[in-house]
């Protein structure tokens, strides 16, 4: 389909229909991405800086059982558990949220597919809209991203005015949705939406991703990583808040003395305690090992397994430190 | 500024402290811890309205007071802090995590700090936590920097949301803290940057017996805080960082703020004013109020 | 839905106390069909489960040619391995597998092989000796190397004693010195001096190595000494690992995830991961 524009009125029709047909409306809210019930909720912003917490927790839950028991006497019942079906649009999604599902799914998929993150993603439709904000953790351009990319979007949406939007159908899935909506769309303007896309600042290019992979691969021991970890305390903000770390925890919960849940639930490895043997021993004992791995996952092993980097410059994981420890920073410094 | 760079570099050159934790500048509106080791470090040191950091968790870290041993000797460690971070140092001494002796502390005339970085300071934008600030000249220091300024008066915004939330039922109250604990998605972060969760293994990461579960859902989410609100009862100083370190913007300050005040109602005692008086929990006095109980 | 994460439901058949604080466990698996299509290679391992403690990670100890059961060993460390030794016969667990690399052992063929295992190691190297022996035309000469801190830390005693009366291979036991006791009839030595003397010739002979990182530290150097080439050593990392898929995370190192990737390493792989494990 060729560019085509919507008004944001007609836009927010789309997304009162979409709610009245019991689906799930999901948009950048105050803080994180949060469930729209009302469209009056709505701020389709390029202007507004990433929400502190990603989008992830939709496809893959902060917290969610994958199986429940029943104990008897000596023996066990299992319960299967189903993934709700349940569509899911993402209104306002930035370019540097957008190319997630790309990047996880490789993991998700590797050989073994985990079908509570593959059903959930299957139902989601993301409509990105293009950015226009730029602080100094952004750094979508030095990992293959740009605040006008519509990577990982189905539909990408570009702010032409105050009122109207451009849209253009990336992806089959993104066609189909929106063909039930045709009837809002009017003729688009492609030399206006590229006049605003020409305007966008890039950040700009902090490091060479390929240059920093190869360092990586001969680093290890470079005492740089010594000081790395002096100041970060252990939490796992950066982790959950990234819209790509995947770690997580199984763990079994009663909930009464016979029946209960086994649960996937997100984990760190910023934690001091998540390469712990139960013997005691602990490979990655200081806080410098466990920010070199960090690192070492997101721009080499990640890309030597799946050909992707673990990362899409959104910059969260360093806005929201508590002690401002920042990746771009880090990486930047991973040079002779 | 150049006064406290020229002392802290003073500190370290005459062997008398083995580093300095610090504030250092990373652009206009924000800055970051930095533990100063050399002269060239010092000079990146600054005390403004951007340093929102409690730098006294570093002083219970394990590999910061490995630093103190320098050359067969073991130094002191001095550290920058608000008169409010100061509190936070106090409670440690009290709690016997720290000598006094073994901190040198550099300290401030405080008249408030933002509340997230990247504002403007101005009264709007005042932090929380300094709105009901009675110590703006530190209560101990070894050396006071900055002139006397005057606080921008702000409404307690804080106070009027407890007050509000007293107000509730019962069940309006759970709903409320319910619905704010949902947001949690367990990273700890409240935790990391607490000075007073100094615990080697947090009670919520034992799992023989799991006492505190470590999924983020409802239940999950309601015991940690809870859990965590009450460990820090007649604890907490108030310095707001749990609440700053949030990403999810979870107002963890009506709970701690709560606590502080009941701890004052209840047993005339604020945590972290003076190295005379015994933690409120860690002593018992017969006439001690029974109310809290009953 | 297919359900990764769903283990199948295992019956403890049979409980052997090995030693104070290990126990192997004979399990069989409860569905039919599933008792009946599974097949696993030496090597593998599994995730076993107590429902509502959680899961742990051992190897498959019985050998994939002795049908009879699956069986897993461990030493009680935590909370897992504490639930598992309250057990009963009798009781169910959950079994999720098997996951991992194997040992080559087709490729082996042919060719000589050393064992050598220290302490609850011998429990990842039994599966394969037993596999082995249960080939034993396919290859040339046996030798197996086994040390335990002291006489009452061995392991598989009855296995031990089948592979002493073979003729057709050669059983060296060993206790670390001070653990032997009135009558014991092995050597008396650390793993890696009973490996430099006791040891075959490298000629045509891969080793299997596994036991406590110290071991491993100091036998490795002796097998190089003796001329073993690093690609014909193989052992099988202990890592800490949750979902035994490749996608928590736990237990990357370098390029290699240990469950997927592994367990199962040469030596020469083993010298190209970052030494953190």
């Amino acid at each position: 389909m060729e560019e085509k524009i919507i008004s944001k009125e007609d836009l927010l029709n789309i997304c009162k229909d979409v709610i009245s047909s019991g689906h799930t409306l999901i948009t950048p809210g105050k803080t994180e991405y949060t469930v729209v019930k009302d469209v009056s909720e709505i701020v389709l912003d390029a202007n507004v800086k990433p929400t502190k917490a990603s989008y992830k927790t939709f496809v893959f839950p902060k917290a969610e059982p994958v199986i429940y028991y029943k104990r008897g006497k000596n023996d066990v019942q299992l319960l299967d558990i189903d993934v709700e079906q349940k569509k899911t649009v993402i209104l306002g999604a930035k370019p540097c949220d957008t190319n997630s599902f790309n990047i996880l799914r490789h993991l998700f998929n590797w050989d073994y597919k985990d079908e509570f993150y593959n059903v959930r993603e299957k139902q989601f439709i993301v409509i990105g809209l293009m950015c226009n904000y730029s602080d100094k953790y952004c750094f979508c351009t030095s990992v293959g991203s740009s605040p006008i990319s519509d990577k990982g979007s189905d539909i990408f949406l570009v702010p032409l005015d105050e009122n109207n939007f451009a849209l253009r159908v990336v992806t089959e899935k993104g066609g189909e949705f929106i063909k039930d909506y045709e009837k809002y769309l009017k003729a688009g303007d492609a030399t206006k939406s590229k006049a605003v896309t020409d305007s966008v600042e890039h950040p700009e290019v902090a490091f060479d991703s390929k240059q920093v992979h190869e360092w990586l691969g001969t680093n290890f021991e470079n005492p740089k990583w010594d000081g790395v970890g002096d100041l970060c305390l252990s939490c796992a903000q950066c982790a959950f808040v990234c819209p790509v770390c995947h770690c997580f925890d199984i763990v079994d919960e009663d909930y009464s003395y016979t029946e209960g849940r086994r649960m996937k639930n997100w984990d760190g490895c910023q934690f001091g305690h998540f390469t712990l043997h139960a013997s005691g021993h602990n490979p990655r004992d200081i806080q410098g090992k466990r920010y070199r791995q960090r690192v070492n996952h997101k721009f080499k092993y990640y890309v030597d397994k799946f050909g992707e980097i673990l990362c899409t410059g959104c910059g969260r994981c360093s806005r929201g430190c508590a002690v401002s420890i920042d990746i771009k920073e880090i990486v930047s410094n991973c040079k002779d | 500024m150049e006064e406290l760079r020229k002392h802290a570099a003073e500190l370290l050159q005459k062997g008398e402290v083995a580093a300095v934790i610090g504030y250092q500048q990373i652009s206009e509106k924000r800055t970051k811890p930095i533990i100063a080791k050399t002269a060239e470090d010092c000079a990146k040191l600054v005390f403004n309205e951007y340093c929102l950091n409690n730098l006294s968790v570093y002083l219970t870290k394990a590999r910061v007071k490995e630093l103190r041993r320098v050359n067969g000797a073991v130094l002191k460690l001095a550290i920058t802090a608000k008169p409010c971070d100061v509190h936070s140092i106090i409670a440690l001494i009290q709690e016997s995590q720290l000598k006094r002796e073994d901190i040198h502390i550099i300290s401030f005339n405080c008249a408030g700090v933002v509340k997230d970085f990247g504002m403007d300071f101005n009264g709007e934008t005042l932090a929380a936590k300094c709105v009901p600030c009675d110590t703006h000249k530190p209560l101990y220091s070894d050396m006071v920097f900055g002139e006397v300024k005057e606080t921008p008066k702000v409404s307690d915004e804080v106070l009027a949301k407890i007050e509000a939330i007293e107000k509730m039922s019962a069940a309006e109250r759970f709903e409320y803290f319910k619905s704010e604990f949902d947001k949690c998605i367990k990273c700890y972060a409240c935790r990391a940057a607490c000075p007073l969760c100094y615990c080697q293994r947090c009670i919520t990461d034992k799992t023989i017996p799991r006492w505190v579960e470590s999924s983020a859902h409802a239940r999950g989410n309601f015991s940690w805080n809870v859990v965590r609100a009450f460990h820090l009862s007649g604890r907490c100083i108030g310095c707001g960082e749990c609440e700053r370190a949030c990403p999810m913007d979870i107002p963890l300050s009506l709970l701690n703020r709560k606590m502080v005040i009941e701890a004052k109602e209840a047993y005339s005692y604020v945590s972290g004013r003076s190295l005379e008086t015994p933690t409120l929990v860690g002593s018992f006095d017969v006439k001690d109020s029974d109310e809290l109980f009953m | 839905m297919d359900n990764i994460y769903k283990p199948y439901l295992a019956e403890i058949a049979e409980i052997i106390d090995e030693t104070p604080d290990t126990r192997t466990f004979k399990l069989k698996l409860k569905d039919p069909e599933v008792a009946k299509s599974f097949s696993f290679k030496a090597g593998q391992f599994a995730e076993y489960s107590v429902f509502g403690e959680g899961e742990s990670t051992f190897c498959i100890a019985s050998s994939p040619t002795r049908t009879d059961f699956l069986e897993c060993s461990f030493k009680v460390y935590g909370k897992v391995t504490q639930a598992l030794n309250r057990l009963n016969q009798g009781d169910t667990i959950g079994f999720r597998g098997p996951y991992g690399n194997h040992f080559p052992l087709e490729e082996l063929k042919g060719k000589n092989v050393v064992f050598i295992a220290g302490g609850i190691g011998l429990a990842p190297v039994r599966c394969v000796i037993d596999n082995v022996l249960d080939w034993r035309d396919d290859y040339k000469d046996v030798t197996i190397i086994y040390g335990a801190r002291s006489v009452g830390d061995i392991v598989y005693k009855q296995e031990i004693s089948e592979w002493k009366a073979r003729p057709d291979i050669k059983t060296v036991i060993t206790v670390d010195p001070g653990g032997e006791c009135d009558g014991w009839d092995g050597e008396v030595g650390f793993v890696p001096t009973i490996v430099e003397k006791l040891a075959p010739s490298a000629e045509n002979t891969f080793a299997v190595i596994c036991g406590p990182p110290v071991m491993i530290k100091f036998t490795m150097p002796v097998l190089e000494k003796l001329g073993f080439k690093e690609e014909n050593i193989f052992t099988t990392l202990e890592n800490r690992m949750k979902c035994g898929l490749g996608k928590c995370g736990r237990c990357n190192i370098g390029n290699v995830y240990v469950c997927k990737d592994g367990p199962v390493f040469n030596y020469t792989q083993m010298k190209e991961l970052p030494q953190e494990f």
